[in-house]
């Protein structure tokens, strides 16, 4: 378990790491289709900002959301 | 064309003077009454005796991002350059990677060794006190240029919100005392408070004028990006408006998420919290600081097409001009916005007032002329360095008016050269001191000089190639130099 909790938040880190810049962010470089008003690559970013936040949480509550240990 | 008339007369400069001022006399009060109880020793003024919970936490590290770069740095970028602004929400979004892979493991050091500053640990470890120096004066170089930005910062809201009735000179050193009034007696627990009502104050005013100013301006958000793709749409993708490489935005984006836990002022919080625990509940909200920014970006593409035939001579300035000259708000507004800007200025300018004083004194100061001296001279000394350095940054912002994002980029460069000792003394305990100072001290030169007199490769943050040279100085020395002596550097018990 320890292991592959490991792999995977590192995993999630890398690919937030680089939807938000090269190469990533490059499939978002565009205007349209707008989301919420925003032009898509302003929108591409509030997305990975959001993704970043869920995984971690998770990783929280799996890690530390039962007992109290460090 | 939108430009309303609105040269701010004599009377609404003096309501927007007195709300502010009601205000900082709010915020100098609040943080001078947390002075007292746990306070008297040095793990109090400096650690908040390690009890720091989750929420106060939060607001500390929260202050951070809300600085007067925030406030005015953020939305020039978006109005001068466009998309390449969204590197600001990028790296933001990312810092708590950092924390969260070693904020744990410095909290439970720091508890075990009664750690205060990255200096203590990186002597401790390394068995080193100039290398504790060297990362002690790495970080002050780093911090002074951080404080300047927010008196600079303070002095410019003063002068354009009052219209110059109060000069930039004057703007900047009221906010300034007042900060170093209430770090000098209360230390971080002045901080916490003050943060709290900070944050606060800062979130509610962001989001006002981002969506108002939209919404009178272009009729919302949505409108108003469909109006700037229409005319001006090379803003809205990279490489923006000003021709940003993507090498530059992905490096200046990876130094400044990577160096940004380096900052002393972030990773002596981490000694304050409570738990390991704490400190990853924080980080998981991390990044939800970087929403808050958002509607300060708003502003400053809100300017791209007002300004578009006379453009603005510094684009700091864009949220100012916008909110005094072209929305047209009541005075009471301009006044609860300066004190919001203001408030950004100054919790961070008392965080990093508070951190340049404690490392001077410990790290640089504390094994050389402070050498066995008590406890209450060193918070004695403390004290006074806030003074002093706040006092230094104050004549830098008078004498430097540059580009207060370019700073603040230059300071990330220097602070991330920390990097590999840290994390050496966290996770790679096979590394010898003479390997990381090697690294630390090639990397900041050559940031320096590539700075200051050559000019970056492949246009690249000049951050990122001093990073990688020291991380090659630190291997190359790790494998070619053999240690003249056989002992290996003490370990920490696992």
């Amino acid at each position: 378990m320890n292991k592959t909790y490991h792999l995977l938040t590192g995993l999630h880190f890398a690919v937030c790491t680089l939807a938000m810049i090269w190469p990533g962010a490059l499939i978002a470089n565009r205007i349209e289709p707008t989301v919420l008003g925003l032009p898509f690559l302003f929108f591409w970013y509030i997305l990975w900002m959001l993704i970043l936040f869920v995984g971690m949480w998770i990783a929280y509550v799996v890690r530390h959301g039962g007992g109290r240990h460090e | 064309m939108w430009f309303a008339t609105g040269v701010v007369a004599m009377n609404d400069s003096i309501i927007v003077v007195g709300i502010t001022l009601t205000y900082l006399a709010l915020v100098l009060w609040v943080g001078l009454r947390a002075r007292g109880q746990k306070n008297s020793s040095l793990e109090g003024y400096v650690a908040g005796g390690r009890h720091v919970g989750v929420v106060i936490l939060f607001f500390i590290l929260g202050a951070e991002i809300f600085s007067a770069f925030a406030f005015l740095g953020a939305p020039g970028w978006s109005y001068q350059h466009g998309a390449p602004a969204f590197y600001i929400l990028a790296y933001l979004s990312l810092i708590p990677i950092t924390i969260w892979a070693m904020g744990p493991r410095v909290a439970k050091l720091g508890r075990e060794r009664g750690y205060l500053t990255q200096g203590d640990m990186i002597a401790d470890h390394y068995q080193s006190k100039s290398l504790g120096m060297l990362a002690g004066i790495i970080g002050v170089l780093a911090l002074v240029p951080y404080l300047t930005i927010q008196i600079a910062g303070a002095g410019l809201l003063f002068q354009a919100a009052t219209d110059g009735l109060i000069p930039f000179w004057l703007g900047a050193l009221l906010a300034f005392l007042v900060v170093a009034a209430y770090v000098f007696c209360s230390g971080l627990n002045g901080i916490g408070w003050t943060n709290l009502l900070q944050g606060i104050m800062m979130i509610v005013i962001a989001w006002f004028l981002g969506l108002s100013i939209s919404e009178r301006l272009y009729g919302g958000v949505g409108e108003m990006f469909s109006q700037i793709q229409l005319t001006m749409p090379e803003y809205l993708t990279m490489p923006g408006a000003t021709g940003m490489n993507w090498g530059y935005f992905s490096t200046a984006v990876l130094v400044s998420a990577f160096g940004g836990a380096m900052w002393p002022h972030l990773f002596m919080k981490f000694y304050s919290a409570d738990s390991g625990k704490t400190l990853r509940k924080v980080s998981v909200f991390y990044p939800l600081y970087a929403y808050l920014l958002v509607p300060l970006l708003f502003i400053g593409f809100a300017g791209i097409l007002i300004f578009s035939d006379s453009p603005l001579e510094r684009s700091d300035t864009v949220l100012l001009r916008m909110v005094m000259d072209v929305a047209n708000f009541s005075p009471w507004v301009i006044g609860l916005m300066l004190s919001g800007a203001l408030a950004a200025a100054m919790s961070t300018g008392a965080n990093l007032a508070h951190t340049a004083a404690v490392v001077l004194v410990r790290d640089v100061a504390g094994p050389t002329m402070m050498k066995g001296a008590s406890e209450k001279a060193v918070i004695c000394a403390t004290r006074w360095s806030v003074l002093g350095l706040s006092l230094i940054a104050y004549l830098f912002a008078l004498a430097n008016p540059s580009s207060l994002v370019l700073l603040l980029l230059g300071a990330y460069g220097l602070i991330v050269q920390l990097f590999p000792m840290v994390i050496g003394a966290l996770f790679m305990p096979h590394l010898r001191r003479a390997s990381v100072m090697a690294g630390a001290l090639f990397g900041s030169l050559a940031y320096l000089l590539m700075e200051f007199a050559w000019s970056s490769p492949l246009g690249w943050h000049a951050g990122i190639w001093a990073m990688l040279l020291n991380v090659g100085v630190v291997t190359a020395w790790q494998w070619l130099v053999k240690p003249m002596f056989t002992k290996k550097t003490p370990t920490h018990s696992q």
